[in-house]
């Protein structure tokens, strides 16, 4: 790599909260890290984890770290709020979420989020490996956002761009470009990483240059 | 991509890498793709480069560029200007470079220098790298200036390279050699290199035929609209260079005194001399065949006899000799021409000029032959051929001598003739009748060999071209005549394109004889620095001048 050029310097819009550094600071500037939601169901390709907080799980695309002697990583393809009685669909009330927290906090208690994650790697040792690991997250562990040098460390190498381009669980381009953006700006917005992973793309989407470009357009924007 | 070797002792032998070889053959050439950090802007036309492979490493020059796509879609919708981003993804993914290579000699990996390159016998493996060559790499193949034997003359530095390509003066000297290119791509200036290298390395002693007066003293150098000048031979290396003169006022007016003027009696010009004159006095064959009758008659007056016949006689001299009246008519009228030179004599007063001539080449002292406002081609023609035939005639006695007695001080100097315009001699009819064809023809046996310069090299005939040993060709447009400078020459393929893609001054693609690959070179300057090189005596206080011509001489000629 040679000089690192920033793509674009970005003011805060409404939507960085959901970025990883500023849910760091909501965490008090991650001194004491704490997770974001524990495993409830758990396979060796992917993963369901409710959030500690209603609405609180991590964003879509995210890079996410679970707990365990290999600890596992992988990516948020899907987050929903549900109700947590199987039968019961939560009805519209007409009011503001504030006027209902007044009025009727129990209902909150019977809402839960929740979110799904593609696993993509682990730690082995500390050091990222693109494999899906050996043995699932266990049920119960905890999951935690991962910091920008793990998702640094992880992302040095472009292989796990086929993993998920090779699932079928969500718009996989949708997917992309999430886990992209959060990519990118782990490394600093470096255009040259922007390039790098760009060409990556280049030779996994084959011909299909309407796809890449569009792809490359709404990373870099 | 850019692997860069940053390892100790290889980041100082090996060359950036700029690709990896991906396909090719040992008869089409090499194709490279061009890493993608590389600008393929960079890779011009004759670039040298390296190509390692396992067990050899490969020198070779770039011939072709090409931009390609991996598929059509990018093409019809090209990337915006805005969209850099994209055009950086697409480059060496979608979109590439492939540069063609064409491999001219190969070395063993890790040889001894004396196991020098050799040609090329194998191609590298798939995805062998590509490198810059670096200045070791030059020197390996082309020498380096500086060596005790004399050997190697720089005459310039590779494209985009700050090191020297080295001839080979030895080998230069050996066999006759050509200079090409347009008019106004620096012929004159390359001669000049070359002669100097002739002369400073003492390989060759030369003679010259200096039809516009820029090689003894003096020439012009045209910087865009203004221009200076230049300092030639003579002020370079002083008494080891003559002037001779045909037009001594020409001369004197350009601030020089010439060593000798040169006169030419009619009793000097044999029939052999007239017949290759036939085209520029459109002379018939009849009418050469009826100077031989005269000749037969008058034997060397035969010249002197038919010039003093006034216009109604000839018909008469015709009939008493047995001669075709209208032909000789003609031929008398056209040699009439010929009483117009001012440097043609009935006698000659000083001595022959050809025998003062020879006095300094067997002394080792090169000589120019100005011919001052006697710029006619026929002039020209008609004096190079007078007294090249009697220097070669001269030349081929001692060489007999030589040959009979095998004593080393018998054995000739080398001679190299330097003509210009060369192909009004050596055109496929003049070839065989000027001594200039026999020459070239007859190569080194007698010592002596030419130096042609040309800028229509398709008009001179194949089989001299053939034995052209070093060919230094500027720019070329003409499709003749970048054939005509790549006959005999193997995989030249290449080769067409790097000469049709020279720049307009200064550059010249060197194939043959003296160096052991094409190579393109942008020529040496002809500066200061140059002169300096040459040991220019010019600048010297008169003392130490003196000295060092002395020792020169004694160099030249042994203590006696
Ligand atoms: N080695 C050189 N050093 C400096 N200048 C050069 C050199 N080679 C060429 N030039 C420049 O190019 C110009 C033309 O060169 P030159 O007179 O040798 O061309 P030419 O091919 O002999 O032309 P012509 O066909 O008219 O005789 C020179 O006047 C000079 O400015
Ligand atoms: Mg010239």
């Amino acid at each position: 790599m040679t000089r690192v050029e920033n793509v674009k310097e970005r003011k805060p819009s409404p939507l960085s909260r959901f970025m990883p550094d500023e849910m760091a600071k909501r965490d008090g500037a991650g001194a004491e890290r704490t997770y974001v939601g524990e495993v409830v169901e758990s396979s060796t390709t992917e993963l369901i984890a409710e959030a500690r907080e209603l609405h609180g799980g991590p964003s879509f695309g995210e890079f996410i770290r679970i707990e365990a002697d290999l600890p596992v990583l992988g990516i948020i393809f899907n987050v929903f709020t549900h109700s947590i009685e199987p039968n019961r669909r939560p009805t519209a009330y007409g009011k503001t979420e504030e006027e209902l927290r007044l009025e009727q906090p129990q209902i909150f208690e019977l809402l839960r989020t929740e979110f799904q994650a593609l696993i993509i790697g682990y730690l082995d040792g500390g050091a990222p490996v693109q494999i899906l690991p050996p043995q699932p997250a266990r049920i119960h562990s905890f999951v935690h956002l991962c910091t920008d040098e793990e998702v640094r460390a992880f992302t040095g190498n472009d292989d796990y761009l086929r993993r998920i381009l090779n699932t079928s669980k969500v718009p996989t381009d949708e997917l992309l470009i999430a886990v992209l953006r959060h990519t990118l700006r782990a490394h600093k917005h470096s255009r040259d990483y922007l390039v790098r992973m760009g060409k990556e793309l280049s030779r996994l989407m084959g011909d299909d240059y309407d796809r890449l470009s569009s792809v490359i357009r709404r990373v870099a924007n | 991509m850019a692997k860069s070797k940053g390892d100790g002792a290889t980041a100082k032998t090996r060359g950036e890498a700029i690709g990896v070889i991906t396909k090719g053959s040992l008869v089409e050439g090499l194709e490279m793709k061009l890493d993608s950090a590389q600008n393929v802007e960079d890779m011009k036309a004759g670039k040298f480069v390296v190509i390692e492979g396992d067990k050899n490493d490969f020198f070779s020059m770039v011939t072709d560029m090409r931009l390609d796509a991996k598929n059509q879609e990018v093409l019809l919708h090209p990337p915006g200007r805005e969209d850099d981003i994209l055009r950086k993804v697409l480059a060496g993914t979608s979109t590439y470079n492939i540069v063609s290579l064409r491999p001219m000699l190969m070395m063993p990996k890790g040889a001894v220098d004396d196991d020098g390159p050799r040609p090329v016998k194998a191609i590298p493996s798939h995805f062998s790298e590509v490198q810059e060559a670096m200045e070791h790499d030059v020197a390996k193949i082309f020498g380096k200036e500086g060596d005790p034997e004399g050997r190697y003359f720089s005459i310039g530095n590779p494209l985009d390279m700050d090191t020297q390509v080295c001839l080979d003066m030895i080998r230069f000297a050996e066999r006759s050699n050509g200079i090409f290119g347009k008019t106004g791509t620096g012929k004159s200036f390359l001669t000049r290199l070359a002669l100097c290298g002739l002369i400073h390395y003492d390989k060759a002693v030369n003679l010259i035929f200096d039809m516009h007066n820029e090689y003894g003293f003096k020439a012009m150098k045209e910087n865009g609209s203004s221009s200076t000048f230049v300092k030639g031979l003579k002020q370079l290396f002083g008494e080891r260079v003559a002037i001779f003169s045909l037009d001594p006022q020409s001369t004197r007016a350009r601030g020089v005194q010439a060593d000798h003027e040169v006169y030419i009696s009619y009793d000097q010009i044999t029939v052999e001399d007239i017949a290759p004159l036939q085209d520029e006095l459109r002379l018939n064959p009849t009418a050469v065949e009826s100077a031989y009758l005269v000749y037969a008659i008058y034997k060397e007056r035969w010249l002197r006899t038919l010039l003093a016949l006034e216009g109604p006689d000839v018909e008469e001299f015709a009939r008493e000799i047995g001669a075709h009246a209208g032909s000789l008519v003609a031929l008398h009228r056209k040699l009439k021409r010929l009483e117009n030179f001012p440097f043609m004599v009935s006698k000659v007063t000083d001595g022959d000029v050809v025998d003062r001539i020879m006095e300094y080449l067997d002394k080792g002292i090169n000589v120019v032959l100005e011919f001052g406002q006697q710029t006619s081609m026929l002039c020209y023609l008609l004096v190079a051929n007078i007294i090249a035939r009697r220097i070669h005639e001269m030349y081929v006695k001692k060489s007999e001598r030589f040959y009979a007695t095998q004593r080393t001080e018998d054995q000739p100097r080398q001679l190299m003739i330097t003509i210009e315009e060369a192909h009004k001699f050596l055109n496929p009819t003049a070839a065989k009748q000027t001594i200039f064809g026999t020459i070239a023809r007859e190569m080194r046996k007698y010592y002596v060999s030419l130096l042609v310069v040309d800028q229509r090299p398709s008009s001179i005939d194949d089989e001299v071209l053939s034995q052209i040993g070093t060919r230094i060709t500027a720019l070329l447009n003409d499709e003749k005549d970048i054939q005509a400078v790549l006959t005999g020459v193997s995989g030249t393929e290449g080769l067409r394109s790097v000469l049709a893609s020279l720049d307009s001054k200064q550059q010249a693609l060197i194939l043959g004889h003296a160096v052991p690959m094409p190579v393109v070179v942008k020529t040496r300057d002809y500066d200061t620095q140059f002169y300096k090189d040459m040991g220019c005596l010019d600048d010297l206080p008169e003392a130490e001048r003196k000295a060092k011509i002395d020792k020169g001489t004694v160099a030249l000629y042994g203590d006696n």
